[in-house]
């Protein structure tokens, strides 16, 4: 038999030597015998892994005991062997009706949002309805500082995508096109797509991205650190401090934004016109005047303004129901991106039908 | 908790933020085993002290010494330190997505190779200390500040630290939890003798913990009287230490005995 003598603290250091000569026992090497008689103290984590690697070799099949270890160590010993022996792995859900339980929840969850969001957006109607009353409730510099961030910020960004769009889909079809002789319809593609889906959506995308997550983070963070309760307190209207600016300055700036994004994505599509299918200039614009119609253009701006409503609205929201801490901040910001481009794309579908319907036709 | 030789120095430590000089020219010793209180008016650098001494905010000059080591010249010294220091933040610091027993265990992950079953018996057995076994599965945001700030404790003990760090640890206590979070920290270090570096400005607990103070003061930038806290209360000539043992406004002749 090899005995072992433990002296003063069992410490990390000492832990480990007495684990290495633990692990190298094994089924038909002499028994081991590790006299805990001076051992003065211990520190909690050496001693787990001394009795970590007993309970191991035990398991191997290795003879390995303790001896003389005093009232308090040995019942620390004997209580880390007892709660490692009684562990169970948390039992992972799984199953079916788990599945399905699960199911229902996402969508209790998502129509509870949609039944809260849809509460918030009438505050901040009524908010902006009472700016009518009270014109002081109208934030101007708030407003124009928001503006400002969703609005100027945005544009070279949204003019670099656009435009690259334009390109992208003035290849894509002026590709395809070629091999019917149909490459003179090229603008008439670019110009549609862009004026009636892309332009508005990718503009619409971009803000939520860029400002509907930075409403969410801002709102959040002013939760947590209780700004907006110390708001609530002084008696200031929250909504008309805090929401109405923001959807106001969305309101202003995103029919702008749409402008942008249609003119870029046009002049992409005359910059590929040129290279590829060797269009001169003034046929691509020419054939744009004719098949283009006002209306293309102000319906785009005019389904921005309800993207405006959506994304400034949802953002808050989500900001504004942020409970707890850092992470909870990151959860608001995600559902608040995640859930503005849904709801902007419901909205578009709805819109694009109605514009199917009352949109002239254009006879070229 | 008598005191061993020095585990930690700061030798001519100078440092601040931006160009503003918070800290000049202070040495101090920690010695193995003791508690040290850091105290001082809000502003005197006690929080500036605290972050160069963890390795958190680089001193414009001078040297942080942990066993003789400079923790600002050697990463590996830092690094080294790092593993055998516990620090509690002010707020507890505890990471929100997860449990209380989680938050603990989240160092025998990161630094032991012990198995999940073992790092929760040794996760509960830190609970256990601070008294919050029975909310091993609660998330911070569930229990009390105070509750926070012991499970921030538990955590930092978790690795069975040779130097535990306390941020302000009464900060935002009603009286009777900050008095229980005194008797805690004393029982650990007389307990395991584990040495203890407290920044605070809570007179009671500076009288009820410590066994070394030290002083700061905005006007020099560095430490204007060291001693036992009742040395410091009873017979310093220094208007700004007695101001501030016996909670007074300086140069008024009045004020309360904390003791």
């Amino acid at each position: 038999m090899i005995t072992r003598r433990m002296d003063g603290l069992l410490d990390v250091e000492a832990a480990a030597e007495l684990c290495a000569l633990v692990d190298s026992a094994g089924p038909g090497s002499d028994p081991l015998l590790i006299d805990l008689s001076e051992c003065t103290g211990f520190e909690t984590v050496a001693l787990a892994m001394l009795v970590q690697a007993l309970m191991e070799a035990r398991n191997r099949g290795a003879d390995v005991t303790t001896t003389g270890a005093q009232a308090e160590l040995a019942s620390r010993i004997e209580s880390l062997t007892r709660d490692a022996a009684d562990y169970r792995k948390p039992a992972k859900p799984g199953g079916f009706r788990h599945g399905m339980i699960q199911i229902g929840e996402k969508v209790d969850s998502m129509l509870m949002t949609l039944k809260g969001l849809a509460v918030f957006a009438s505050g901040t109607f009524r908010a902006v309805a009472r700016i009518r009353t009270n014109p002081r409730l109208l934030r101007v510099r708030q407003t124009l500082y928001y503006m400002e961030q969703a609005g100027v910020d945005a544009v070279p960004i949204i003019a670099i995508l656009c435009w690259l769009l334009g390109v992208v889909l003035g290849f894509q079809a002026g590709y395809q096109l070629k091999n019917f002789a149909a490459e003179t319809f090229m603008p008439d593609l670019i110009a549609y797509s862009m004026t009636w889906e892309i332009g508005p959506l990718l503009a619409a995308v971009m803000v939520a991205g860029r400002s509907g997550s930075a409403f969410a983070a801002e709102l959040g963070t002013m939760k947590v650190r209780q700004e907006t309760d110390a708001l609530t307190v002084m008696g200031m209207d929250i909504w008309s401090y805090l929401v109405t600016p923001k959807m106001l300055a969305l309101m202003v700036v995103m029919p702008f934004l749409v402008l942008l994004a249609d003119f870029f994505g046009l002049l992409g599509g005359l910059l590929i016109g040129g290279w590829y299918l060797d269009m001169p200039a003034h046929v691509y614009i020419s054939r744009l005047a004719l098949v283009v119609i006002p209306m293309d253009i102000w319906w785009g701006m005019l389904k921005s303004l309800v993207y405006a409503v959506i994304i400034s609205n949802v953002g808050c929201y989500m900001g504004m129901r942020v409970r707890g801490g850092a992470a909870e901040v990151g959860r608001a910001t995600t559902s608040a991106v995640v859930t503005s481009i849904f709801l902007v794309i419901v909205a578009d579908a709805i819109i694009s039908l109605i514009f199917v319907f009352i949109r002239p036709t254009v006879t070229v | 908790m008598s005191a061993g030789g020095v585990l930690m120095e700061t030798v001519r430590l100078t440092g601040g933020y931006e160009g503003r000089k918070v800290l000049d020219n202070v040495s101090m010793k920690v010695h193995m085993g003791e508690i040290l209180v850091i105290v001082g008016r809000s502003g005197c650098g006690k929080s500036t002290l605290m972050n160069h001494l963890l390795g958190l905010v680089k001193p414009w000059s001078g040297e942080v010494l942990f066993e003789g080591a400079d923790i600002w010249s050697d990463s590996a010294a830092l690094a080294r330190a790092r593993r055998r220091w516990g620090v509690l933040f002010q707020s507890g610091a505890l990471l929100g997505s997860l449990t209380l027993i989680e938050n603990v265990m989240l160092p025998l992950e990161e630094f032991t190779d012990l198995s999940p079953a073992f790092r929760m018996s040794v996760a509960m057995d830190s609970l256990g200390k601070v008294g919050l076994d029975r909310f091993a599965d609660a998330y911070p945001l569930e229990v009390s500040g105070g509750m926070q700030k012991r499970a921030g404790l538990a955590r930092a003990m978790s690795l069975d630290p040779d130097v535990l760090f306390f941020d302000e640890p009464s900060a935002g206590l009603d009286p009777v939890t900050s008095a229980g979070l005194d008797d805690l920290i004393l029982t650990i270090n007389r307990l395991s003798g584990t040495t203890m570096v407290i920044v605070t400005h809570e007179l009671p607990s500076i009288f009820a913990i410590s066994d070394r103070v030290v002083m700061l003061d905005s006007s020099t930038h560095g430490i204007i009287a060291e001693g036992t806290a009742e040395q410091l209360r009873d017979s310093n000539d220094d208007d700004r230490v007695e101001a501030f043992f016996r909670r007074r406004a300086p140069g008024d002749d009045g004020g309360q005995d904390v003791s």
